[in-house]
């Protein structure tokens, strides 16, 4: 009905035709000319009434009402462009960091495994590993016989399903001539049949896949689209993991990247057996693989309910068998005094486990954070709309008086603020993909963050409630103002404006109270930040470099050899002043964890505090190298070797706990699970391991040399300069020696730590960043609403200055008003930012959640924005010229 | 008080039967919308006034629905005008909406008149 055969005025040439000859019809009844006329007229009714039907008829009405509508709403919004431009900015910058923010808590917290029936899917828990093993997750991974026993007669769990990576990042992987990296699991034969993935290109792996362990590989939607560009004649390639061949024999449904929040696996291999394809890439422990080893905890797992089974007769039913097998091959029972270990299922539907605490509360926090960003944006923009149609009333009663229905106001004011927000959603949607992509680096989110249809709903409900919001607020305002008031002057208006007047009161002291929570969190986050930067790590991390290198070892003894070639080599290299390798590299979270034996036994405890240590193999001059202060004894040294006696340093911490009130030096330690001791030479001060924001534990190091294992190693450099600079050099030696062997991750000992609080300081920074949005947002909105409502005090202040009032008593009365809103304000903030700072207390570091001097700023911050906000407007009431005033109505 | 005869009249116009009016009037030759309302009013000997809005706006549906055409010509008296002819299409119309008039009439004069008929008005 968009294009018509008939104009209008065709219609109308009809009617007048029409008119003409009924006329001359009458005129030759015998009618005169002008009679004539008037009488066709009256007989045919009234002909604009008939041109209305022709034109309504066969339209849309509502569309072409919705059209005149929006044209005249883009008019009249074009004509005040300040307004216009801020709130479609505010608008923008609102919804669309709550776009972003809960994009990736979507993807990181909300998504559901993509494979069918997730309710029915749990991961497998412990509660903690018998003594004597060694765990990736204390809590997460278990042995190979603990999987093969529940597989086998786990009948609540229907299958148990385990799953490993076969690296800690990635792994060598070529197709063709061109070698790369991409992320790889060996898992259980009945992994995808059990999850239920959807495979849309050939199989996944059966029972005899597993126990033939089988070179086939699943590779992921994302891999096969970006390496592989979805060719359909990738099945049957081969794929050299780790240079062992694997047939490509299925690609998984779009979506699946594995079991575990954030990852992204790129393929799926039947569980292996050789000494390439370790789990986690570590080397054999004593010749044994993971398969074989019952002391090495490594699998994760997960399982499907059985059919009509409930979790907890699912974990009657394993617990017996799992407390059997977790002894399998560590003497068959717990030992002495040993509590046995518990197995716990835990819901796999939504991704959890470690991911959750670290990336689960600071997104909730930012998306409460970002909440309130929007909705101080809204009130803003709600405020704004307000002002804007008050000053329209008159606009507004002209139109009422000419006819127009309350109706028609209505829908011309929600037509203004879908305008508003469709240009705002629109700018929104662009800032909140920059905003993700940011967001998801922090969270190191390689999974697919693009936002779905869960995004696009949320987004799309916030713009309605907005547009709805925005269309009716004004609404009170726009129809207050009768017909009659058209005839008024707005000066006799301006008194009615005291309802609405309390009500904005009311939005701006309470955008003053989030103001005040959100700074505060956004105050407690940056101390932290601050606190995280400036914590001494109890050595001089400054002119340290640290490489990795993973050299081919044959022997233990020429694993011996080569680092102490490779260490002689390093520390001629002219500007190095010490060198030392380690197993563990410092400040990468890693850390070899366990229970040890004191003098022979393990330690009684006082107030049974943890029995947990800390320890790390590394090489001579360790401390010296690191700046580390020697407390008591001595470093490593070069004369510790296979041939003298096994020594070994702990920390304060260990002394303290385990050895209180001797003399450390000359007793002994060594693992709970190894008949070995080391003497102890020396004792060195609390310095940091894992990262930066941990705390001081128990620690203890081993001499490389000594003990019956080598494998790849961390080498830690002290240079003269800059220590990157010396890579080059050092490149050089690594290859004279082996010329395969590349340096892995290089970098600066601080970088490496720096690392460690990289997400906190992202979060606070992103906290930061929202807080100082909000104070912007307030004051914007502060001002419009201020000046807005000095601007209808204008007569007011004329009066007042005409019957003498000075400047300062206008001022003052205009200042006093925003300085009662914002005791209000932050009376009403400060309760609620010590909810927020309570919420916030497991995200900080050095600083209280009652921190009085963030709370401090924060509330003079609030008060400056709200008195800077007011003064400008006050000023210009001051200077109101009384006669003009007086005389503007 | 033409105008509340008109109404009263437009209310015995029931929907649908204007259009009736019109494609019959037509069966005679092109005619345009004056003539067409002068027709109408004299053939019912002056019971059925019609609105002459409402003509125009029907001879528009009538002709969307291309049941007649249009052509603007000249009048007999020399005046320019919109010329309406029926189309193949509008002549079933006409037979079909005469039967189904026919039917309501008689129905109607059952119920009005028992044992009378339709034809009993006349007596």
């Amino acid at each position: 009905m968009f294009r018509r055969k008939r104009s209008a005025e065709d219609f109308a040439e009809e009617i007048k035709a029409h008119l003409e000859i009924e006329a001359d019809d009458l005129r030759g009844e015998g009618l005169s000319g002008n009679e004539a006329y008037t009488k066709a007229r009256r007989a045919f009714g009234n002909v604009g009434a008939a041109r209305e039907r022709f034109y309504l008829q066969g339209r849309l009405v509502w569309l072409d009402k919705l059209l005149r509508d929006l044209r005249f709403g883009l008019r009249s919004l074009a004509q005040s462009p300040g307004f216009t431009a801020t709130a479609i900015l505010t608008l923008a910058l609102g919804i669309g960091a709550n776009t972003a923010v809960f994009s990736v808590m979507n993807a990181v917290l909300l998504k559901s495994l993509p494979v069918s029936d997730p309710d029915r899917l749990v991961y497998l828990r412990t509660s903690n590993p018998p003594r004597g093993t060694g765990t990736v997750d204390t809590e997460e991974t278990f042995s190979y016989p603990v999987y093969d026993a529940l597989r086998r007669e786990g009948k609540g769990l229907t299958p148990v399903m385990a799953y490993v990576p076969l690296s800690g990042s990635k792994v060598a992987v070529r197709v063709g001539a061109e070698p790369e990296e991409a992320e790889g699991d060996m898992v259980s034969g009945t992994f995808f049949s059990g999850l239920g993935v959807n495979l849309p290109l050939g199989r996944g792996f059966s029972e005899e896949d597993e126990t033939n362990h089988s070179p086939l590989a699943v590779i992921s939607y994302n891999y096969w689209t970006r390496r592989f560009t979805r060719d359909p004649d990738v099945l049957g390639k081969t794929m050299y993991v780790n240079a062992v061949p694997m047939t490509i024999v299925g690609v998984a449904g779009e979506g699946f990247e594995g079991v575990e929040s954030g990852g992204s696996t790129d393929f799926w291999i039947p569980l292996q057996n050789r000494r390439e394809l370790n789990a986690w890439g570590n080397p054999p422990e004593d010749g044994k693989l993971y398969m074989t080893d019952p002391t090495w905890w490594c699998l994760r797992m997960i399982g499907r309910l059985a059919p009509e089974v409930s979790r907890a007769q699912a974990l009657a039913q394993l617990q017996p068998l799992f407390q059997t097998a977790a002894f399998i091959g560590l003497g068959g029972k717990p030992m002495e005094g040993e509590k046995p270990p518990l197995l716990g299922l835990a819901d796999a539907k939504a991704f959890s486990g470690s991911y959750n605490t670290d990336y689960g509360r600071p997104l909730r926090m930012l998306m409460t954070m970002v909440g309130l960003v929007l909705l101080i944006a809204l009130a803003n923009v709600a405020m704004l709309l307000m002002a804007r149609n008050a000053a329209r009333q008159r606009e507004f009663s002209v139109r009422q008086a000419l006819g127009a229905g309350r109706g028609e106001l209505l829908r011309q004011l929600l037509v203004e603020s879908l305008i508003l927000v469709t240009a705002g959603g629109a700018l929104a949607w662009g800032f909140a993909e920059t905003a993700t992509r940011l967001l998801g680096r922090w969270a190191e989110i390689e999974s697919s963050l693009a936002p779905d249809r869960t995004v696009l709903l949320f987004t799309l409900g916030v713009l309605l409630i907005a547009a709805l919001l925005f269309g009716l607020a004004p609404l009170r305002v726009a129809l207050a103002g009768r017909a009659e008031l058209a005839l008024k002057t707005s000066a006799a208006t301006s008194n009615t404006d005291a309802g609405k007047s309390r009500m904005a009161r009311m939005i701006v002291a309470l955008q003053m109270t989030m103001c005040v929570v959100l700074l505060v969190g956004a105050g407690l986050l940056l101390r932290t930040m601050r606190n995280l930067q400036t914590t001494p790590l109890g050595m001089d991390v400054d002119g340290l470099v640290v490489f990795r290198v993973k050299p081919n070892i044959p022997s233990l003894a020429e694993g011996r050899a080569f680092y102490v070639n490779l260490t002689n080599k390093l520390r001629a290299l002219p500007g190095v002043e010490s060198v030392t390798v380690m197993e563990e590299r410092i400040g990468s979270w890693w850390s070899n964890n366990s229970d040890l034996r004191v003098d022979g036994r393990l330690p009684n405890v006082a107030n049974s505090a943890s029995r947990t240590v800390r320890s790390n193999v590394v090489g001579p001059n360790f401390f010296h190298t690191l700046g580390v202060p020697v407390l008591s004894g001595r470093d490593f040294a070069d004369s510790d070797n296979a041939a003298s006696p096994l020594v070994g340093i702990i920390n304060e911490q260990f002394a303290e706990r385990f050895l209180p009130n001797v003399n450390p030096l000359g007793h002994t330690f060594g693992p709970d699970n190894v008949p070995v001791n080391v003497t102890i030479v020396g004792v060195v001060k609390d310095h940091k391991y894992r990262s930066i924001d941990e705390e001081p534990i128990p620690m203890a190091w081993y001499e490389y040399a000594e003990i019956p294992l080598v494998g790849p190693m961390d080498v830690e450099m002290r240079v003269h300069g800059d220590p990157l600079a010396i890579l080059p050099s050092a490149r050089k030696v690594v290859q004279q020696i082996d010329p395969n062997l590349p340096l892995i991750r290089p970098m600066t000992q601080r970088a490496q730590f720096d690392m460690t609080i990289a997400h906190q300081m992202m979060f606070a920074r992103l906290a930061g960043f929202f807080g100082f949005l909000a104070v912007v947002l307030v004051a914007t909105g502060l001002y419009g609403t201020l000046a807005y409502r000095v601007s209808l005090r204008t007569a007011e202040i004329g009066v007042r200055m005409a019957v003498g009032a000075r400047r300062g008593q206008v001022v003052w009365m205009i200042l006093k008003d925003s300085l009662m809103l914002t005791v209000a304000g932050v009376l009403m903030g400060v309760p609620l930012a010590m909810l927020v700072g309570r919420a916030l207390t497991s995200s900080l570091y050095g600083v209280k959640p009652l921190d009085a001097f963030t709370y401090f700023t924060s509330v003079v911050g609030v008060a400056v924005v709200a008195l800077a906000a007011s003064a400008i407007p006050a000023g210009r009431a001051a200077s109101v010229d009384p006669m003009r005033a007086l005389r503007t109505e | 008080m033409t105008t509340q005869e008109n109404s009263d009249d437009r209310i015995a116009l029931l929907q649908g039967t204007l259009d009736l009016l019109i494609l019959k009037t037509l069966v005679l030759g092109p005619c345009h919308g004056q003539g067409v309302a002068r027709m109408i009013q004299r053939q019912s000997e002056d019971v059925f006034l019609v609105d002459h809005g409402s003509l125009y706006v029907a001879l528009q549906r009538l002709e969307d629905r291309k049941w007649i055409r249009a052509k603007w010509g000249v009048s007999e008296n020399n005046r320019k005008a919109r010329f309406y002819s029926l189309t193949p299409k509008g002549r079933e119309q006409l037979v079909e909406k005469t039967g189904e008039w026919r039917r309501l009439a008689r129905a109607m004069g059952l119920i009005l008149e028992p044992g009378g008929g339709f034809k009993g008005e006349e007596a």
